[in-house]
């Protein structure tokens, strides 16, 4: 496997009129890694996307695929690229046959054994002779999907590619993107707004926010790093006004919630040992103490709400 | 590039709107073909009604306010008319060959239709939003624009092939299948009735009247890639060529005019020899007609490699 990464964005600009839509985005992704995209709506992810494909001039920096600069050397740099930008939009007039046999046609080498195998691994066997017109959006996302396969790219890109799959087939896409870069060594990009979805399918993310890369690290980083935890501790409801005085002269903040009994303490994982020898200690029944780890939503939250703060 | 061309005229096929506008083609050709027959008079005795045709002539050139290519028509047939007689020469009996030069009109709606079709090949692309899917291939824009210039151009000669074939064997079944070496009489470019063989003439209209079309499919394309919209592509290509009719009277005042693609773009002109400006040529036409042609490729060329593809 190559050791440079598979693409490589350096300090890659987009300006419209006076505004950076992206701003001097710089990362790698290195082959068999499935790098999320996050970021709000507006943020810059399909322009940046646009930018790798090379649908949009680069105002400033390069994007360099497999060591070729797709503003200079579009051909060679593009020929390693499968990608689905915004909506799979296909001819819907063609058949799905039809729309894999056109792309098929523009890279060389890419065999009729190809198309249908690719046709078998979307699970579209059945209604690939039909229009594409007739297609559910689902259809069409593995049918995008599969052209953005067809010639083997060692980079694909894909935007926002769950869009209107059934859980089933979001879990089967996931379980497909995995296989697909850590077996077969391709380096996948993916954009999405759905937090939870990136958490179990992508190995780093960065998070984007008005055209500017605000943090980029690895998935279990970036959930689990810092943060406090959120705890919640349930007492016998008759001594949870003393169990809150305890947590207090400990220097924690604890809530009650709407159940009975509850508190909600934000503190270390760490520190829960302490807090609950302390509630022992003063004989309070604790029924239960239960920790809600981050979830990448609130992960995400918090960062770009601190982005906000700061600007 | 083959491929690329394959892929286009993929597209153009397997739509519905091109099959309504073939099969329109053949109806309305052999709808004409028959008509011809329906209002052909017999021509069993030629002489009197070669003088007969010399007085209707002679009646119509004394209304005044015809307009100028009406006139000069009446005024050739006048003569042609006269000729025959002085010099005893019969009208040719009814044949397929002569029935093709009567409803050579009919190449108007090869060029209607092909504008119809070459307006949709870059804007129906955006629109859709299949532009993106088809640029991010290892392709340049040039090759992927010129094959979209053949395979709209191959689709005006098929059009123009089956009106063709399809007027000859409309006419071949009401006529016979016609003599290869008939002759009438025309006047040349010097304005001198000469004896012609009627097929050369007819493959001189055809033949050449494929520059007219296609700088109809450079027009369209140019605007189609420019404003993005097949409908105003439609509309404004179409507005051309009507306005372009109603110039030929105006070019034969104002000798600027000569130099706009209007009148140089009917063909049957030259070979019923009421050419706009009596300096004008075939090839005087032709050259212009080149000149826009490769005006607007270049326009078009230029619009399409440099955009940003955000839609």
């Amino acid at each position: 496997m190559n050791q440079t990464p598979v693409v490589q964005l350096q300090h890659a600009t987009k300006r419209i009129g006076n505004r950076n839509i992206v701003n001097d985005l710089s990362f790698d992704i290195p082959a068999g890694e499935v790098f999320g995209f996050l970021g709000p709506n507006g943020a810059g992810k399909t322009t940046t996307i646009r930018m790798m494909a090379g649908l949009i001039k680069i105002s400033q920096g390069d994007v360099v695929i497999n060591g070729h600069s797709i503003a200079k050397d579009f051909n060679k740099a593009i020929r390693n690229v499968g990608a689905i930008v915004e909506n799979p939009d296909l001819y819907k007039y063609l058949t799905g046959y039809q729309n894999l046999k056109h792309y098929a046609r523009m890279v060389p080498g890419v065999s009729k054994t190809r198309i249908n195998e690719m046709v078998e691994i979307v699970g579209l066997k059945e209604k690939i002779h039909d229009k594409v017109r007739t297609y559910s959006l689902g259809m069409r996302q593995r049918l995008g999907i599969a052209q953005a396969l067809l010639h083997h790219p060692l980079l694909l890109i894909l935007d926002e590619p769950t869009n209107g799959l059934d859980p089933a087939g979001i879990r089967e896409l996931r379980n497909y993107l995995k296989r697909l870069a850590h077996e077969e060594g391709v380096a996948v990009f993916v954009s999405s707004h759905l937090l939870s979805e990136m958490e179990l399918m992508c190995d780093r993310v960065g998070v984007l926010q008005n055209g500017e890369l605000v943090s980029i690290q690895s998935i279990q980083d970036f959930v689990h790093k810092g943060g406090a935890s959120r705890i919640f501790v349930t007492v016998e409801p008759a001594q949870m006004e003393q169990a809150k005085r305890l947590i207090a002269a400990a220097d924690k903040t604890a809530l009650p919630t709407e159940h009975p009994g509850q508190l909600f303490i934000q503190m270390n994982k760490q520190e829960i040992p302490k807090v609950n020898k302390l509630l022992m200690n003063a004989g309070i029944q604790v029924y239960s103490i239960q920790t809600k780890e981050q979830t990448l939503e609130d992960k995400f939250l918090e960062i770009t709400e601190e982005k906000k703060c700061v600007d | 590039m083959r491929g690329l061309v394959a892929n286009e005229s993929m597209k153009i096929y397997n739509r519905k709107l091109t099959w309504i506008l073939l099969l329109l083609l053949v109806a309305i050709t052999i709808g004409a073909s028959v008509m011809g027959k329906i209002n052909s008079t017999n021509t069993e005795n030629w002489r009197a009604e070669t003088t007969q045709l010399v007085q209707l002539y002679e009646e119509r050139s004394k209304i005044t306010e015809t307009p100028r290519t009406a006139r000069i028509d009446n005024e050739n047939k006048l003569n042609i008319a006269k000729y025959r007689l002085e010099n005893d020469i019969p009208t040719p009996p009814a044949n397929p060959w002569s029935a093709l030069l009567t409803t050579a009109g009919l190449i108007e709606m090869v060029i209607i239709f092909t504008i119809v079709i070459a307006a949709d090949v870059v804007a129906g692309e955006y629109t859709a939003g299949t532009m993106k899917l088809l640029l991010i291939r290892p392709h340049s824009r040039t090759k992927i624009l010129f094959s979209k210039y053949i395979a709209a151009s191959l689709f005006a000669v098929v059009m123009l092939a089956l009106l063709l074939v399809c007027g000859y064997v409309t006419n071949a079944l009401l006529y016979g299948f016609g003599d290869i070496h008939i002759t009438d009489l025309f006047l040349n470019q010097q304005g001198q009735i000469v004896q012609q063989n009627v097929v050369v003439q007819v493959i001189k209209m055809y033949g050449l009247s494929i520059i007219p079309i296609l700088s109809y499919v450079a027009i369209a394309i140019a605007i189609s890639t420019v404003l993005r919209n097949s409908a105003l592509a439609v509309g404004i290509s179409m507005f051309i060529m009507i306005v372009g009719n109603s110039m030929i009277d105006a070019t034969s005042k104002f000798e600027w005019l000569k130099y706009l693609p209007f009148a140089n773009s009917d063909i049957s002109l030259y070979i019923f020899h009421i050419p706009a400006r009596p300096e004008m040529t075939v090839g005087f036409s032709i050259s212009v007609l080149l000149v826009y042609i490769s005006a607007f490729s270049l326009i078009s060329w230029i619009v399409f490699k440099k955009r940003d593809v955000s839609i």
